[in-house]
């Protein structure tokens, strides 16, 4: 016979200070481990959403980033005029983009970090979709004229509309400030290609893009430019070329969380085994009469578990109250493959927040199992008379 | 003192409580020590920066390069003594995960302008007479088994090359995961861009008190150039790049704290039970004349004892890990040595007592207030 749910509640409300100093120690080691994974899923999820499903990147042959590519403005030619590349009338839904980058210092601090600038072509908006300007309006072609990401005008300093920055030479005046749906873009300048080409005197893109027809014609292209020995260029569907970049930052990230929330995890163990021991030495006559009138060892056993587990599921469940308000919350952070900054939102989703409570449950769970089985254990007598 | 053997006493008279709290405690402490290691060590860089070196780089971005022919414009400015090309190659030792930093630097002037990193004379003499010639930290020879005389292959991504080298030394001191080669063996195999073109300048100065000077005076120099420059002292230039990881600080910070107010919250908990489990002993205590400062300090002490035992074997424990295990072979990345800070250790030691006194405070002003009839009545 199971002990009533309400035997356990009542414990928990008498002992209401030590209950929830086990909760909250509890909450506290979920916070953290919601915390950095909520970063790392930040990180994920706007690299693998910023890829189009059809969409090639091509690049040289040997980069490993748009930073240290080149596709030259003949190549480019060749390439959008491949067989299996979308057609908008006469044109084929194909751009170069170039990319450089310039350091601009963070707001309220002197340092700062290298932001992407990225030169876009005309075709560029239908290759990249969600863009959205939210003030000003779109640069001119052929003007040294800027659009900056909302995010990133809203962290450095000197980027907002109105505002001139230069390359090399040349001064840039940001007209207006785009969001792009929470993809890469959204820790970019853009500007007009040809403009930057003038402006760095170097014609040569940093990546083409093209739209496939289909899912078949993709691999088509892919493998028709990777295997063209003349080329020297490597092709990849864009959508693998940005979960490819996800491993340093986050897997970094995922690390962290391990060994941080292992090792509170271990303290808050031991923790809540001091105080489930102090509680069933307090409760030892308690538990005598429940024997007496019936109660199995068992039951016992399962009633004390099932005590601790509940508090620990409240902790959790605080511990995710606590992170909720970092959700959405926009930060960002060096990309140490091109030393650029990516700009990300905290993410705390409901997978995360599942695998919080049942990370909190095993706190609970582990932590009460060796006091529990000791309540189960007493022999009438003795829990009696003590 | 008189009551120490009292103290002790009641610290072992739950010997399983006592275990648990300090295992607790412990792992805390251990783990704040590893967070405020990665903030020191994240900080090394501008922290042990050259106080006589400066950097020049390009005033864009660092993806833009200067001329070579610079070098001798910057070392004609009165009080730099010598100039270099310094320039990131960004090679990759057969898999991306070997990340170390690799530099193209004149192989000449390397010794003068960073004397920390010591090599033999005679290693200094093979590295500065074989152009295809590097010199290796001694952490890359652990990680990946260089030896004088191989030959090792780099791959840059940046320069589209595969470029092979030949450790001609193994310098200790500083950064030991770095590999230098020659600027002119780069220079010879660069694609027609990066031709006569360098990455960085690094300057040493002849009196620190020359350097703000000497940055101005450079940066100055080339401003209405193609490739106007920024030139900062060492220490600034580390620190920019520090900075570039954006929140990563108070992120660390925050979760110290989280951690902290967990221990204040485990430690407050069982010092409660324990003081509470004694209202009884403290009538007794008070009965038999013993005044409430007195008892109070049995308690708080009992709690600073706990606190310094477990203090103790987590701050030793992670002196000895970090000693004895250079965690810095197998944190991938900039990490180029992992060994708290002194300052690291001490803090740790008077958080710990802060935390201890703490958590023993308020049960204890509750429980010695109790009037001796009150105290001896409790049911606890």
């Amino acid at each position: 016979m199971a002990l009533p749910l309400k035997y356990n509640l009542r414990n928990l409300v008498v002992r209401k200070g030590s209950t929830l100093a086990t909760a909250f120690t509890i909450g506290l080691t979920v916070a953290v481990f919601l915390l950095v994974m909520a970063l790392a899923r930040g990180i994920d999820q706007t690299l693998s959403s910023s890829g189009e499903p059809l969409n090639v990147i091509v690049l040289r042959e040997g980069s490993t980033a748009e930073l240290n590519s080149s596709v030259t403005r003949e190549q480019f030619n060749d390439l959008m005029y491949l067989d299996g590349v979308v057609r908008e009338g006469d044109q084929p839904l194909a751009t170069g983009e170039m990319i450089t980058l310039i350091y601009k210092p963070r707001k309220g601090m002197t340092q700062g970090s290298n932001v992407t600038i990225r030169g876009v072509g005309p075709m560029s908006l239908k290759l990249h979709s969600g863009f959205q300007t939210v003030a000003g309006r779109s640069f001119q072609p052929g003007l040294t004229e800027a659009v900056v990401s909302k995010r990133i005008a809203e962290r450095f300093q000197g980027l907002d509309v109105g505002d001139k920055f230069r390359i090399q030479t040349t001064d840039y005046t940001v007209v207006g400030l785009f969001d792009s749906g929470g993809k890469a873009f959204e820790s970019e300048i853009w500007v007009d290609a040809n403009s930057l080409s003038s402006t760095t005197q170097n014609p040569t893109f940093s990546s083409v893009l093209l739209r496939a027809r289909d899912e078949s014609a993709l691999s088509a292209l892919t493998k028709r430019i990777t295997d063209d020995p003349k080329l020297h260029l490597k092709a990849l569907s864009e959508r693998t070329f940005y979960e490819d970049q996800q491993g340093v930052a986050s897997g970094a990230l995922k690390g962290l969380a391990v060994f941080i929330s292992f090792i509170m995890a271990v303290g808050a163990g031991f923790a809540g085994m001091n105080t489930m021991y102090a509680s069933v030495a307090r409760r030892t006559k308690e538990i005598g009469t429940l024997r007496v009138l019936g109660f199995s060892r068992s039951s016992i056993l399962i009633a004390f578990l099932l005590e601790s587990v509940g508090v620990a599921l409240i902790g959790a469940a605080l511990g995710i109250l606590l992170t909720l308000p970092l959700n959405f919350v926009s930060t960002g952070t060096s990309n140490w493959a091109t030393f650029s900054e990516i700009a990300f939102n905290f993410r705390v989703t409901p997978d995360l927040m599942i695998s919080a409570l049942i990370f909190g449950a095993i706190i609970g769970f582990i932590g009460s199992l060796l006091p529990s089985i000791r309540a189960s254990r007493f022999r009438i007598v003795e829990a009696l008379r003590a | 003192m008189r009551f120490a053997k009292l103290i002790l006493k009641n610290v072992l008279r739950n010997k399983r409580r006592t275990l648990l709290t300090i295992s607790s405690l412990v792992v805390s402490l251990f783990l704040i020590i590893s967070l405020a290691t990665i903030l020191t060590e994240f900080e090394r860089g501008s922290q042990e920066a050259n106080p006589l070196r400066l950097m020049t780089r390009h005033s864009v971005a660092l993806t833009f390069l200067l001329p070579i022919a610079d070098v001798q414009r910057i070392e004609a400015i009165p009080g730099v003594r010598k100039v270099m090309p310094f320039t990131w190659f960004g090679g990759i030792y057969k898999d991306e995960k070997n990340f170390f930093g690799n530099f193209a630097v004149d192989a000449k002037k390397m010794r003068e302008i960073y004397p920390e990193l010591k090599m033999s004379d005679s290693e200094w003499q093979a590295f500065m007479a074989d152009r295809q010639g590097a010199m290796v930290g001694r952490k890359l020879v652990k990680l990946y088994g260089f030896a004088p005389g191989q030959r090792i292959t780099l791959k840059s991504p940046i320069y589209n090359k595969d470029v092979e080298f030949i450790v001609r030394g193994v310098y200790t001191g500083s950064d030991e995961k770095t590999l230098y080669f020659h600027h002119d063996y780069l220079n010879e195999l660069a694609p027609e861009w990066a031709r006569d073109k360098a990455g960085m300048f690094s300057a040493l100065a002849t009196s620190p008190d020359d350097v703000p000077r000497i940055s101005q005076a450079v940066d100055s120099m080339f401003v209405n150039t193609d490739a106007p420059t920024k030139t900062e002292s060492e220490r600034e230039f580390a620190q920019s790049f520090e900075a570039m990881s954006g929140g990563v600080k108070q992120f660390l910070y925050g979760i110290m704290a989280a951690i902290t107010f967990s221990l204040v919250l485990v430690m407050g908990n069982t010092m409660a039970m324990t003081v509470r489990e004694r209202t009884k002993e403290v009538g007794t205590l008070k009965a038999i004349g013993f005044k409430r400062p007195t008892i109070a300090a049995l308690f708080v002490g009992e709690a600073i004892l706990l606190a310094i035992i477990g203090a103790a074997i987590g701050i030793g424990g992670a002196m000895l890990l970090f000693r004895s295990v250079d965690m810095s072979l197998y944190i991938p990345g900039f990490f180029v040595s992992f060994i708290p800070e002194t300052e690291t250790l001490l803090a740790a030691f008077v958080l710990s007592i802060l935390v201890g006194i703490v958590s023993v405070v308020y049960s204890t002003y509750r429980v010695t207030g109790l009037t001796i009839a009150e105290a001896l009545r409790s049911t606890e």
